[in-house]
C-alpha cells in the first residue's frame, strides 16, 4: 500500500452499485452485483471465469446497459447509455486488450477519443496536458511526442492508464491490465495506479492474480454466479481465503480416474518449447490415448504452447517430436501435414469459414483425401460430410446451411469435427475448447475429445474453467507467467489448480 | 410503393419527434421486401431487354456474334481475374501491361514457329503474374500497392525492349487465331474453354474449393493449416494464362503490337468480375457469373452502339453498371439481403 499518508476514505462513498442484474437470451450472467467503492480506494473485483465481472465491468462503463439495480458516481444515480456517456460522467476504462494505435505518437494517443479534445487542436496547450498528465504518473522519460512504436508493452500499457486519466476521470476500472505483464512492467503499472488513487481518483481493478490483488487492493469484492460473495478488507484476506470466496465449495476430481498411459502407444514430445516473452522452456510428453490439459490465464503461457505447436508462433524454439518424427512446429502446413490438428479459441475470426456451409466447413481440412490427384470425388465428400456429421452429432437436415446460422454450440461441434475421424490427425490440440458453448454442447464436446483420444489420438487442451480441467484432464499441468507451475496425475482438486493458476509457485 | 415509403416515414417521424432516433420500426417495414440484388437485376436488365429488342438490327445473328466476340477479349482475362478475386487478393491493375509484354514476345517470337511462340507467350504471362501472387500469398503484399508497382515495372520493361515504336512479327503464322469457326472467332470458343476449365477447377478440385476458403477467412486457413500460399500463387499463375491469351488474341489481332495495346483491358476485366457479382473481399463468386457479367456489359455496349451513342456514353453506361451491382452485392453480404 502507498503509504499511511493517504488513507483511501473508505468510510465515504464515490461509486455505489446495487443490485446491479444482467440477462443475455434468458440465462443470467449477472444476478445481484452490489459494492462501493470510496475516493482514493484501490478495489478488487475477482471472481472465477463466468462470475460476471466483465459484465459487471462492462455495465460499468457503459457498454452494456443493466436489467435491474443501481449505479451511483458521486452520489447521483446515473444512466450510462454509451461509454461516450461514461466518459462524460467521469468513468474511464483501461481494457483487457491495448486499444492505443501503433502508429501514433504517445500525446496523439492520449487525446484520441477524448471527448473534451478541442476540435481544431492546439499543439502546444495539448503538449502541455500530455506532458503534466505523464508527469503526474512518474513518466517523466516518456516523451508525448514519442512513436508509441519506440515502447514496450508495459509502457503502452501505462499510456493507456494515461490516457484514460487525461479524461479527467473519478473513476478508472482496469480490466486485467497486467495478464500479459512482466513483474517489472506490472511493478510500474501498480506504482502509477496508486499514484492515481492518491488523487483521490476510485480505482476498480479486475484480475486473476490474487496475490497481486491483494498486494494492492484496499478492499476487495468477490462475485460468483453473478452475484457478490463479500467486499473483504485486503488486509483481513489470503490468497486461500480469496479462492475459497470464489469458488464456494471446490470442486474436486470426481471418479474419473486418470487412464494410465498404454505402453506401446506413440507419443508427442515437447522439450524446451520456448516463445519470446511469452513461453519459456515448456517440457511434455503427452501420450496418445491420454488428455493432457494445460491450465492457464491469459498470459499464462498456455495457448501460446498450443499456438506454436500449430506453427502459429514463428519465432518459436525448441524441440517438437511426434511418433519419433521432428516436427517443423514453425509452419502451420507441414504441423498439419505432419499430424497436427488445432482448434484455436476463437472460433469467429481464426477457425469456422462463417458463410460457408456446415458441410463445407466439416471437410474443409481434409479435401487432398477427398479425391486423387487434387481432383475431388463428390461422392466421397458427401459420404465424409455425412459420416463426421453422424459422429458428432450434428443435425443431418441442416448440414447445407451456412454454419453462422448454427448455435455457438453446434458451431463449436462443426469446429472440433472438423478435426475427427481422420487418419492423418495424430495429435489434436484445442485452445479454450468449450468457450461460449451451452451446457449441452459442452458435455458433447466432451463427449467427442475423450471418444478422440480412446480412439488413440494425443489430446491437449488449454482452458481456464476449473470443472473442465477436472474432468477431462487425465494430466493436468498449471500454468502461469509464461511457466509450468505443478503437473497433477489424477490427484487435483478446484482450489490446488485455482491457487497455482493464479498465486504462482517457483517451479517445482 | 415510393410514395407509400415516403408517406410512411413522415408519420413516423410525426410520432417521433427526434429525428436523429435511427432505430428501425420492425412493424413498419414489410416482411419480406425484395433485396438489392432483386431490385438491381429488375431494373437494370427489365429496360435494357426492352430497349434491346426495340433496337434496329439487335436481334439478328450477326449481331449476336459481334457480342461474343467482343466479350471476348475482356471475358477472357476476367475469368483469371474472378479466381485471384476469390481467393481474396482483390485485384490487379497490372493487367494491360502484362498483355501488351505478353502480345510483343509472342510476336517477336513468331520465328520459332507458331506453338513455341505460344508457349513462350502463356510462360511468359503465368511466371509475371505468379511472382506478384507469391508475394501476396506468402508475404501477405497488399495486391493494390503491389500491382501498381508491378504495372509500372512491366509497363516500362514494355517501352525499353520495343523502343517505344510498334513490334511487327517475323512470320505471319498466327493469322490463324484470326480464323473463324462455324462463324464466330476463335476467341469466343477460347471464352468458353476458359470458363469451363475455371469453372471445372473452382468446383470440382481441391485447390479450387481451397480457394473459396482462403479467401472467405485467411487466418482461420492458416490456423487449420491450408497451403495459403500455394493456393494463391495458383490463383495468381491461372489468372497469368488468361492474360496470355487474351495477350496472344490481341497481337494477332492487331498484327502489331505497340505499349498502348492493352488499352483498358485492366478495367475493363475488373468491372465484368464486379458486374458478374463476385464479391471483392473473396470467397465468393464463380466463373460463370463472371461469364454473365463480361456478356452484360458487352450487350449494353452493343445496344448503345446500335442506337448511336457515343464512346462516352458506353463507358459511362458501364460505369454506373459497376456501382449499382457492387452496392449491391455489398448490402447482400453485409446485410444478409437477397
Amino acid at each position: 500500500m502507498s503509504g499511511s499518508a493517504a488513507r483511501p476514505a473508505l468510510d465515504r462513498v464515490q461509486v455505489r452499485v446495487e443490485g446491479l442484474a444482467r440477462a443475455f437470451n434468458g440465462v443470467p450472467a449477472v444476478r445481484d452485483a452490489s459494492f462501493t467503492v470510496g475516493p482514493g480506494e484501490i478495489h478488487g473485483l475477482c471472481g472465477h471465469n463466468g462470475a460476471g465481472k466483465s459484465t459487471v465491468v462492462k455495465m460499468l462503463s457503459g457498454q452494456l446497459t443493466p436489467d435491474h439495480g443501481r449505479i451511483a458516481i458521486g452520489g447521483t444515480p446515473v444512466e450510462l447509455p454509451s461509454r461516450q456517456a461514461a466518459q462524460r460522467l467521469g468513468v474511464a476504462l483501461v481494457d483487457q486488450e491495448l486499444s492505443v494505435v501503433p502508429a501514433l505518437t504517445v500525446g496523439e494517443n492520449m487525446l484520441l477519443g477524448d471527448i473534451d479534445a478541442p476540435l481544431v487542436n492546439r499543439r502546444r496547450t495539448a503538449r502541455a496536458r500530455c506532458r503534466q498528465i505523464l508527469d503526474g504518473m512518474g513518466l517523466e522519460h516518456i516523451r508525448p511526442d514519442q512513436p508509441v512504436t519506440t515502447l514496450g508493452i508495459g509502457e503502452r500499457q501505462l499510456v493507456e492508464i494515461a490516457k484514460a486519466l487525461s479524461q479527467n476521470a473519478r473513476v478508472v476500472i482496469l480490466d486485467e491490465p497486467t495478464a500479459t505483464l512482466s513483474d517489472v512492467e506490472s511493478a510500474h503499472v501498480f506504482a502509477a495506479i496508486r499514484r492515481v488513487a492518491a488523487t483521490g481518483c476510485s480505482i476498480i481493478f479486475v484480475s486473476h492474480r490474487l496475490s497481486e490483488v491483494l498486494d494492492l487492493c484496499d478492499r476487495v469484492t468477490v462475485l460468483r454466479d453473478g452475484s457478490t460473495v463479500a467486499t473483504t478488507a485486503a488486509e483481513q484476506l489470503t490468497v486461500d481465503e480469496l479462492i475459497v470466496q470464489m469458488l464456494g465449495e471446490t470442486p474436486h476430481r470426481l471418479a474419473a480416474v486418470a487412464k494410465p498411459a498404454t505402453s506401446q502407444a506413440y507419443a508427442l514430445r515437447i522439450e524446451g518449447l520456448s516463445v519470446p516473452g511469452r513461453l519459456v522452456n515448456f517440457d511434455l510428453t503427452a501420450r496418445a490415448g491420454r488428455i493432457h490439459a494445460l491450465a492457464g490465464q491469459l498470459g499464462s503461457g498456455a495457448s501460446d504452447v498450443l499456438r506454436a505447436l500449430a506453427g502459429l508462433h514463428p519465432k518459436a524454439t525448441g524441440n517438437v517430436r511426434l511418433r519419433d518424427r521432428t516436427v517443423p512446429y514453425r509452419d502451420p502446413v507441414a504441423a498439419a501435414r505432419d499430424g497436427i490438428a488445432f482448434v484455436s479459441n476463437d472460433r469467429k475470426t481464426e477457425g469456422l469459414f462463417l458463410d460457408k456451409s456446415v458441410a463445407g466447413n466439416l471437410v474443409a481440412t481434409r479435401l487432398p483425401h477427398l479425391g486423387r490427384g487434387g481432383v475431388l470425388r463428390p461422392g466421397r465428400e458427401q459420404d465424409a460430410v455425412r459420416s463426421i456429421a453422424d459422429l458428432a452429432g450434428l443435425p443431418a437436415g441442416r448440414l447445407r446451411e451456412p454454419v453462422r446460422a448454427l448455435s455457438g454450440g453446434n458451431q463449436q461441434k462443426v469446429f472440433v469435427a472438423r478435426c475427427l475421424g481422420r487418419n492423418d490427425v495424430l495429435a489434436l490440440l484445442l485452445d479454450e475448447p468449450t468457450r461460449g458453448v451451452d451446457i449441452g454442447g459442452r458435455a458433447a464436446i466432451h463427449r467427442l475429445l475423450r471418444e478422440a483420444a480412446d480412439a488413440g489420438l494425443v489430446v491437449i487442451f488449454a482452458s481456464t474453467e476449473l470443472e473442465e480441467l477436472l474432468e477431462l484432464g487425465d494430466e493436468i499441468i498449471t500454468m502461469r507467467d509464461g511457466r509450468i507451475v505443478r503437473r497433477y496425475q489424477g490427484d487435483a482438486d478446484g482450489s490446488a489448480l485455482m491457487r497455482d493458476m493464479t498465486h504462482g509457485v517457483d517451479q517445482t | 410503393m415510393t410514395s407509400a415509403d415516403g408517406s410512411r416515414h413522415s408519420a413516423a417521424l410525426a410520432t417521433h419527434p427526434d429525428p436523429a432516433d435511427p432505430t428501425p420500426t420492425p412493424g413498419g417495414r414489410l416482411p419480406r421486401r425484395p433485396g438489392p440484388l432483386t431490385v438491381a437485376s429488375v431494373v437494370l436488365l427489365l429496360p435494357l431487354a426492352v430497349l434491346a429488342v426495340t433496337t434496329d438490327r439487335f436481334l439478328t445473328l450477326d449481331n449476336a456474334r459481334a457480342i461474343l466476340a467482343s466479350a471476348a477479349f475482356v471475358g477472357i482475362t476476367a475469368i483469371g481475374a474472378t479466381l485471384v478475386m476469390i481467393v481474396g487478393s482483390a485485384v490487379s491493375l497490372a493487367v494491360s501491361q502484362t498483355a501488351t509484354v505478353v502480345a510483343m514476345v509472342f510476336l517477336v517470337t513468331q520465328h520459332l514457329g507458331l506453338l513455341p511462340a505460344v508457349l513462350v507467350a502463356l510462360v511468359c504471362g503465368v511466371v509475371l503474374t505468379a511472382v506478384q501472387g507469391a508475394a501476396v500469398g506468402y508475404w501477405d503484399a497488399n495486391p493494390i500497392v503491389l500491382t501498381i508497382a508491378a504495372g509500372f515495372a512491366v509497363g516500362a520493361a514494355a517501352t525499353w525492349f520495343s523502343g517505344g515504336t510498334p513490334v511487327y512479327p517475323a512470320s505471319d503464322a498466327f493469322v490463324v487465331f484470326n480464323r473463324t469457326l462455324l462463324g464466330l472467332p476463335l476467341s469466343v470458343y477460347a471464352l468458353l474453354a476458359v470458363t469451363v476449365l475455371a469453372h471445372w477447377l473452382l468446383r470440382r478440385t481441391t485447390a479450387g474449393r481451397q480457394m473459396y476458403l482462403v479467401g472467405e477467412n485467411r487466418a482461420a486457413a492458416r490456423a487449420a493449416g491450408l497451403p495459403v500460399g500455394r493456393v494463391t500463387v495458383l490463383a495468381w499463375a491461372f489468372f497469368g494464362g488468361c492474360i496470355a491469351v487474351t495477350g496472344i488474341f490481341l497481337a494477332s489481332f492487331n498484327t502489331a503490337a505497340t505499349v498502348t495495346l492493352g488499352g483498358t483491358l485492366t478495367l475493363d476485366a475488373i468491372a465484368a468480375v464486379l458486374v458478374g457479382g463476385t464479391a471483392i473481399a473473396g470467397g465468393r463468386g464463380s466463373a460463370l457469373q463472371t461469364l454473365g457479367g463480361a456478356l452484360l456489359i458487352s450487350v449494353i455496349s452493343d445496344v448503345l452502339l446500335l442506337r448511336g451513342y457515343s464512346t462516352g456514353m458506353q463507358i459511362l453506361v458501364k460505369g454506373l453498371l459497376v456501382l449499382v451491382v457492387v452496392i449491391a452485392v455489398h448490402l447482400r453480404t453485409t446485410r444478409g439481403w437477397r
